[in-house]
């Protein structure tokens, strides 16, 4: 479904959306942080090619926390990608706090994202050569934030690393380099926080602390939160859950997950 | 927008401080190809700088003016002397004979040979010293002792006559006392090749010596320290003098082009290295492009992370672009300090053993060109990897593997990459003197490396779609050259760069001695003999007769010189003539009468004169000469000869057989143009059987002593002083293409070091699978010499085209392709290539497996 017109748009998408909504914590009158809608993608070429996500539409109110759940191929990566700008989807709008991203060119993409969304991967991706403070620096100062070392040394003492910040990411454990990752991803203050699995690589203790540190933040900072997760316990800490089944939403999830 | 490149600086800095792990070889190939760059040409500015410091030490004075077989009139005399002080030098050549006197055994006795005769008067040297050993003044040592005339020798030539200080020495009917030997001679560099060693005696003794005979080949030089000796005064002395004496026919040359042919000499031969060096730094590109792109590739995670924290595409293209900027930088300047310590070096090596007056400095200019190639070099082949960047894929972070990116980069990079080449070629053509050939080389270049990149593809792609071989070893050595990151197009572009080049100048090489050693026996005569007086030519004939074999042939021809004044009614000097026959120009030419056409000659326009031609005067010109001059049947040239101007109509134009080495003018006129003028003869001497160093001594002491005015030149002696000089350049030749080799290998090594980690991996699940170290050796033995060997055939064409073109183009020689010369240097080439490649994977092959699984 290709949709050419942002006002004739909202209406009947919303509309949809409180359809298929399944949260009681859902609240419908909030204004949307992430709307996405008849999304389609498919990636490769030829007979390699697959079709990913399938008419995929989900309105996420700003403020909330999504567990995007789903067994693996399922299109959780995918749909996240396609929310952070960093996949182009087939077909279908994404919109993004208010900002309809399939408007916006490559390098439009990038800088909206430095500002608007922070991302935390699963495998951290710090920059090897960059101590903890200049990793949490880097998304500031390409936005030409002037404060960004201030800002970022904030950050990193909310995360508990005040003493870290001269330390590369070698010298640090699996833990510490997830927190740096995670006031990474805080210090611009972005609308939507994205998590790939952030426990993914870390055992269950750090997970948990790390998790912890992560709903503390984004309530502190109000972001919306999008995480993609198998661990029950991180969903039921979620306002709600979304779960996926090769490449659809499905409609019985959050009864599924929160059964 | 300041803030965001402030941050693609910040976050270079940062990338740059982790280390410059991979980007040794990037390093070392700036700064070989810039050093090498760099080297030459403060090299060769320094020495241009030298010779234009030592100007009118070398002339001899703020200004020379040279007379052919004639003095100056006492009216040009006076006005010389009235502008300043004046010092006139004769030189010619003749023989020198010991006599009896002087011979203390047989062996030495009627021992004769080629001396260049310099004679003086009491103010010489105007500027300079010349300093002799014993020390006892120039004046002292020239004064005559009883019964002879004093004279200061090289010591080369007491060496030859076997004589000492106090022996005396006969020149024609005059007997020279050698009362002490030459140190140094300050204006020694001015006068050319000189073909024997030196002698100095007096105007007076050379006067009284029976040396000057009509038609003599002597050239009387008046130099001149001005009363008013700044470049005004100069100038103004040089313009006043034209127009006071414009038919005098001097050719003047002033202390700011002192040694014009010399300084041309350096340049081209400075300006050939600087194109080798070119190829060099063009060799180290590919290696500069390899380590950037192997760089990105390690960095292709930080790549995505950045730009999933926001960065845009451009903003990580400036951050690398930056980054490799600063490291080129460094290579650049290390470049710089070892190119610019170039001439020092050489001051320290070899000042000493130069005969050139050499002072090494840092050449600024010379640095600024070297450094404006390093940096247009990197950005030709950075611009095109870093710019693949631009691309890479933030999605591929979420599945933990990074793709790679699409095979070219964005038109902006390919724009980019295009603008370098471009500005890189027009540095190439616009810093060269001669364009002509510096189009050329870039032309060729550019075209070896598209075949060359072309071949690289064209040899995977046949790899691939070749049928699977049954033997394992070969099968894996086939996949290893197609396989994708394989090390085919980076060892067949580096290695064929390099080996052309090396072929190209093997076989420039091998011309050029073949030229000075083999083709003489068959053509070339064994003597010129210079000055034969035209009234005992008969006598002399009949004399070398009566000593040669009867089958040896004597050409005579009669001899006078000549100088142009002026083509097609413009003056010699106002002439801009292509460099390669400004020699025509510059100085007088031996010229000629004859009513035959000379053998080897051909007339291809006009018409040859006919029999007992009586009309006004006209010429035969050379064909290549008028070309080049922009002559053509029916143009007038004034050509003055024994001071008189005589102007005459091109009858024909005719080609000449110059490496015949036979008697070749230039110039030639029918008889009746100089009727009657006094004139010598020159003859040449040729044994078809061949001759031996004592027949050709025994000769040249016969002939001196029955003629002693008549001066024989051993055309072997003279072509070995040349070819002292080639092999003083081929060591040149070979230092830069040693440089082109070692460019080629950093590249290799490079290649191997980056395809190292693969190459473990490979190695250690071959050897998990049973693979034995023997069988893998041979799989990469195969492989490199499969992959140096096709590389070898193109590089031998590409080389063998560019030697051609060289020795018949340029040289002006004719070319024979050696085969040998090629492909020893080739298999020279190709062995380095395995050895190097088996040596980095060597390594590989002594890793235990169970280290190697545990970590993957």
């Amino acid at each position: 479904m290709k949709w050419n017109n942002e006002d004739g748009m909202d209406a009947p998408f919303k509309d949809s959306l409180c359809k298929d909504s399944l949260g009681k914590s859902y609240n419908a009158s909030a204004p949307a942080a992430v709307i996405v809608n008849g999304v389609e993608l498919s990636l490769g070429t030829g007979r390699a090619r697959v079709h990913i996500l399938k008419q995929i539409s989900l309105e996420i109110g700003a403020g909330e926390a999504v567990g995007l759940i789903g067994p693996s191929g399922s299109g959780k990566s995918t749909l996240l990608m396609v929310m952070a700008g960093l996949e182009r989807p087939d077909a279908g709008i994404v919109k993004i706090a208010g900002q309809d991203l399939g408007t916006l060119s490559e390098d439009q993409l990038a800088r909206f994202r430095g500002k608007n969304v922070g991302i935390v991967f699963q495998s951290f991706h710090l920059i090897p050569t960059m101590t903890a403070l200049e990793n949490v620096v880097v998304p500031l100062e390409l936005a030409g934030r002037a404060d960004a070392v201030e800002r970022a040394k904030f950050e990193l003492e909310g995360v508990g690393l005040g003493g870290r910040f001269h330390h590369y990411p070698a010298q640090l454990s699996g833990g510490e380099q997830q927190r740096v990752a995670l006031a990474r991803a805080l210090a611009p203050m972005p609308a939507l926080l994205i998590a790939d699995e952030p426990t993914g690589n870390l055992d269950e203790a750090t997970g948990r602390e790390i998790m912890d540190l992560l709903f503390a933040k984004r309530a502190e900072h109000k972001s919306t939160l999008v995480i993609v997760t198998h661990d029950g316990s991180l969903v039921k800490r979620c306002d709600r859950a979304v779960a996926m089944r090769s490449g659809h939403i499905e409609q019985k999830a959050e009864e599924a997950v929160t059964a | 927008m300041s803030a965001l490149r402030l941050a693609s600086f910040r976050l270079a800095w940062r990338e740059l401080r982790s280390g410059v792990r991979g980007f040794g070889v990037f390093l070392a190939c700036l700064a070989l190809g810039v050093a090498a760059i760099a080297g030459v040409a403060s090299l060769s500015r320094s020495l241009s700088d030298s010779l234009a410091h030592q100007g009118s030490v070398i002339l001899g004075g703020d200004a020379a003016l040279s007379l052919s077989a004639r003095e100056a009139t006492p009216v040009e005399q006076n006005y010389l002397e009235e502008r300043g002080r004046v010092a006139v030098v004769a030189t010619m050549r003749a023989m020198a004979r010991v006599t009896g006197q002087a011979s203390q055994d047989s062996a030495t006795e009627d021992n004769a040979t080629l001396v260049e005769l310099k004679a003086v008067d009491s103010n010489y040297p105007l500027t300079g010293d010349i300093t002799l050993n014993p020390d006892s003044g120039l004046l002292t040592a020239l004064a005559s002792p009883e019964g002879a005339y004093g004279a200061v020798a090289d010591p080369a030539l007491l060496a030859r006559l076997n004589i000492n200080v106090g022996d005396r020495i006969k020149i024609a009917d005059a007997e020279f006392q050698i009362t002490g030997t030459i140190d140094s001679e300050p204006d020694k560099l001015g006068q050319g090749i000189g073909f024997g060693p030196r002698l100095i005696i007096t105007n007076g003794a050379l006067r009284r010596s029976g040396l000057l005979q009509p038609g003599s080949l002597v050239k009387w030089s008046y130099r001149i320290a001005l009363e008013d000796p700044t470049a005004r005064g100069l100038n103004e002395f040089v313009a006043e003098t034209r127009s006071r004496f414009p038919d005098a026919g001097w050719e003047i040359r002033t202390r700011d082009k002192a040694s014009p042919q010399l300084e041309r000499n350096v340049r081209r031969f400075s300006e050939f290295l600087t194109l080798v060096g070119l190829t060099a730094l063009l060799v180290g590109g590919v290696g500069v492009a390899n380590a950037v792109k192997y760089y990105l590739d390690r960095k292709s995670r930080t790549i995505a992370t950045l730009k999933a924290l926001g960065a845009t595409g451009g903003t990580v293209f400036a951050i690398y672009f930056i980054e490799v900027g600063l490291l080129a930088l460094v290579g650049i300047a290390l470049g710089l300090i070892a190119g610019a310590l170039i001439p020092y070096a050489f001051a320290w090596g070899f000042g000493a053993a130069v005969p050139l007056p050499f002072v090494p400095g840092v050449q600024p200019r010379a640095l600024l060109l070297a450094a404006l190639y390093g940096a247009v070099i990197t950005a030709a082949f950075v611009i095109w990897p870093i710019g693949k960047a631009h691309d890479v894929k933030v999605s591929a972070l979420f599945r933990d593997m990074v793709e790679p990116v699409r095979s070219l980069p964005r038109r902006r990079y390919i724009a980019a990459t295009v603008l370098a080449v471009a500005v890189l070629m027009l540095l190439a053509v616009l810093s060269a003197q001669d364009r002509r050939i510096a189009l050329i080389y870039v032309v060729a270049s550019a075209l070896v490396f598209l075949v060359l990149r072309l071949l690289g593809s064209a040899i995977m792609a046949v790899a691939r779609r070749l049928p699977h071989p049954r033997s394992t070893t070969l099968k894996l050595a086939l996949s290893n050259i197609h396989r994708p990151g394989a090390l085919t197009p980076t060892i067949v572009l580096s290695l064929g760069l390099g080996l052309s080049l090396l072929v190209t100048l093997a076989l420039i090489e091998s011309n050029l001695q073949r030229q000075l050693n083999h083709t003489l026996p068959d053509q070339a005569p064994s003597f010129f003999f210079v000055d034969v007086p035209s009234n005992e030519a008969k006598r002399f004939d009949a004399f070398v007769r009566k000593h040669v074999p009867e089958d040896a042939t004597l050409n005579a021809v009669p001899m006078l010189r000549g100088r142009i004044v002026s083509l097609k009614g413009v003056p010699a000097e106002n002439i801009k003539p292509d460099p390669e026959v400004a020699w025509v120009l510059q100085s007088d030419r031996g010229i000629t009468y004859t009513q035959d056409l000379p053998d080897g000659s051909q007339i291809v326009e006009g018409n040859w004169w006919p029999v007992d031609y009586d009309g006004p005067p006209v010429v035969s010109f050379e064909k290549r000469a008028a070309d080049l001059l922009g002559l053509k049947v029916g143009d007038d040239i004034v050509v003055n000869v024994l001071g008189r101007n005589i102007t005459a109509s091109i009858a024909n134009l005719r080609t000449v057989d110059w490496e015949s080495l036979g008697i070749n003018f230039i110039m030639l006129f029918p008889p009746n143009a100089f009727q009657g003028a006094p004139h010598s003869v020159l003859e040449t001497l040729a044994y078809p059987g061949g001759s031996n160093l004592d027949t050709e001594m025994k000769l040249i002491r016969e002939v001196a002593k029955a003629f002693p005015a008549v001066t024989a030149v051993r055309v072997k002696e003279a072509l070995k002083a040349i070819s002292d000089i080639v092999g003083q350049l081929s060591l040149g030749i070979r230092a830069a293409a040693a440089i082109t080799l070692i460019a080629s290998i950093l590249v290799l090594a490079g290649a191997l070091a980056a395809g190292h980690h693969t190459r473990v991996y490979d190695a250690v699940i071959l050897k998990t699978l049973g693979a034995t170290r023997r069988r893998l050796i041979l799989v990469y033995a195969i492989e490199y010499a499969l992959l140096g060997f096709i590389t070898a055939l193109i590089a031998i064409l590409a080389g063998a085209l560019a030697g051609a073109y060289v020795v018949k183009e340029v040289m002006r020689f004719s070319f024979v392709f050696a085969a040998q010369t090629a492909i020893l240097a080739s298999a020279f080439a190709v062995l380095l290539t395995v050895l190097f490649g088996l040596i980095g994977t060597w390594r590989a092959l002594g890793q235990k497996p169970a280290s190697v699984l545990r970590s993957l």
